[in-house]
């Protein structure tokens, strides 16, 4: 089943591009990415999934229902964490947590303590003093404290340090473990590529590409990294599949998709110094993508 | 229910700080009164020397300030004033503040309607009203009281808190329909602050130059006045059709935009 349907989605802001005919699914008990640099209508396709704020055109259903004629119904079942995380002033950590709390059904109360617990969050410091990395974690105790079938994660890890960040991805796949559902949006490409099975790629507010996260990185690419030791042409490494080919002195470095036996032959009966071949991350691949669609 | 408890708990110290103001000036105002009334009619003859405008814009006009209704008539004049600025900034903040305190992104992703949400907002802006009336009620009957020497004014008092009350609905409905509208909160505050001077600006040009009493319709502080509510003790009724009108419609204004409109923070 899908979680989420989106269905050609487009906003507007006025004349202002928000995104343009974004379509994708979610399955159920998947943890997707949403990649894109900021601008490129990250934000917009998600405040639209939770009405927020209204498409111009196209529709997207989530549980199988209207996102926003069932609107609050859907809600009762997403949990969502914005990427700037604002409180009423005035209030401790557990009034908010308790007042997010109230517009829930059957919450476990004990989940405040244990949640918080992990995220090592004093439930008694007023919003007011807490630093910006400290009201993030507000926003996940909050996100997940009404165990939500949907996570929506909106660039979640900006101002957690990297032990907070890893405690924070390990709740998250817990919670999916349980059986939540997870939409991931970030442009920092690493994280997306630890956690995520799929990924859809966004630029200039449209989908450019939905790829399976290890099928891009595994099955496809390679980075090439090839120190010669003879003379050989600048084109000699040019064929069919290679992408971003640089060469530097007598370092030629390149991406290539495709049969690798290809390659070692171009590399045969040549004298090498150095040879070098890895997966290329994640971010290498996208950087050749957005090359490419540029 | 969870909505409203916290509408009322963050709009608490704000209205305790407009209670204590009101009381305060309740209570200064009748000491001053105990002062004119004891010059007598001096204090009216001075008042007459004073240009028409200067009369108008302190609420003066015909009434005889040294009798205790007349005194308690031109305060209202203030009592009004101040009403309508408390009801129309709170009905304006309430509904649009979430986007400037970027809370919008909390709130409107809780399973609720937005109509819920429109609808515990505005009832915690009718309690707000209800209990700054009650205590401007209160606090005029007991301060009243202590420096009355002649008839009691109790029941005309609660006669002229009857007409403030509808005024402060008008204005809090309109102040509620601007938020609504307008989706930027200063912008928003600013115009509501321009509407209620600009009311109040008519209201006394209406008392300087008679031939523009038809501009009567356009402002809410000449729909009862004081001195026709203290001789007949009637409110009239085209008029208190037209308020009803006009808190139905900035009602349905806010509803409709909050229901329509994008939350952007």
């Amino acid at each position: 089943m899908n979680v989420i349907e989106i269905d050609k989605l487009t906003k507007y802001y006025g004349k202002a591009r928000g995104i343009i005919d974004v379509s994708f699914s979610v399955n159920e008990g998947e943890i997707y990415g949403f990649i894109g640099p900021n601008g490129a209508g990250k934000s917009t396709t998600i405040r639209t999934l939770l009405a927020l704020i209204y498409p111009t055109r196209g529709s997207a259903r989530i549980f199988d229902k209207d996102i926003i004629k069932d609107g609050h119904n859907i809600r009762k079942d997403i949990g969502y964490l914005p990427s700037e995380v604002f409180y009423y002033d005035n209030m401790k950590v557990i009034d908010i947590l308790k007042y997010s709390a109230s517009f829930y059904e059957n919450i476990d109360k004990n989940r405040i303590n244990k949640l918080a617990e992990i995220m090592d969050l004093d439930l008694y410091r007023k919003i007011d003093d807490l630093s910006y990395g400290n009201k993030k974690k507000v926003g996940i105790v909050q996100g997940l404290l009404h165990q939500p079938r949907l996570i929506i994660l909106d660039e979640p890890t900006s101002g957690l340090d990297p032990l907070m960040q890893q405690k924070f991805f390990d709740l998250i796949l817990e919670e999916n473990k349980n059986g939540a559902t997870v939409l991931f949006s970030s442009h920092i490409l690493s994280e997306v590529q630890k956690l995520c099975s799929r990924v859809a790629i966004i630029k200039e507010g449209r989908i450019i590409s939905i790829e399976d996260i290890k099928a891009l990185q595994k099955n496809n690419y390679k980075k090439f990294k090839i120190d010669m030791g003879e003379a050989v042409n600048d084109d000699y490494f040019n064929i069919n599949g290679v992408a971003n080919l640089v060469k530097n002195a007598s370092v030629y470095s390149f991406l290539f998709k495709g049969d690798i036996n290809q390659m070692i032959d171009k590399i045969h009966g040549k004298k090498i110094n150095n040879l070098i071949v890895e997966d290329p991350s994640l971010e290498e691949v996208f950087m050749h993508f957005y090359e490419k669609e540029a | 229910m969870n909505i409203l408890k916290r509408e009322l708990n963050s709009n608490l110290k704000s209205l305790m700080i407009w209670s204590g103001s009101m009381i305060f000036l309740i209570y200064a105002g009748m000491l001053k009164y105990s002062g004119f009334a004891k010059a007598g009619t001096s204090v009216n003859e001075l008042f007459n020397q004073f240009p028409p405008a200067v009369r108008s814009m302190f609420g003066l006009g015909e009434l005889d300030i040294t009798s205790i209704l007349g005194f308690y008539a031109v305060f209202y004049l203030y009592f009004m004033v101040l009403a309508g600025v408390h009801a129309i900034m709170l009905g304006t903040v309430i509904i649009s503040k979430e986007e400037r305190d970027k809370t919008a992104d909390f709130l409107f992703v809780k399973p609720v309607r937005r109509s819920k949400i429109v609808s515990s907002k505005l009832l915690a802006t009718l309690l707000n009203i209800i209990v700054f009336n009650l205590v401007t009620l209160l606090a005029s009957i007991i301060f009243v009281n202590m420096y009355n020497t002649g008839q009691p004014i109790t029941d005309k008092i609660l006669e002229l808190m009857l007409s403030l009350f509808i005024i402060q609905l008008i204005f809090a409905a309109i102040g509620a329909g601007i938020g609504a509208v307008i989706n930027d909160v200063k912008r928003a505050a600013s115009i509501s602050t321009a509407i209620l001077l600009s009311t109040f600006i008519i209201s006394v040009a209406i008392d300087l130059y008679k031939k523009i009493d038809f501009l009567i319709y356009l402002t809410p502080f000449k729909y009862f006045p004081a001195a026709d509510i203290i001789k007949t003790s009637t409110y009239s009724p085209s008029f208190l059709l037209l308020s009803f009108i006009l808190i139905i419609s900035f009602i349905a204004i806010t509803y409709l935009f909050m229901e329509k409109r994008d939350i952007n923070i």
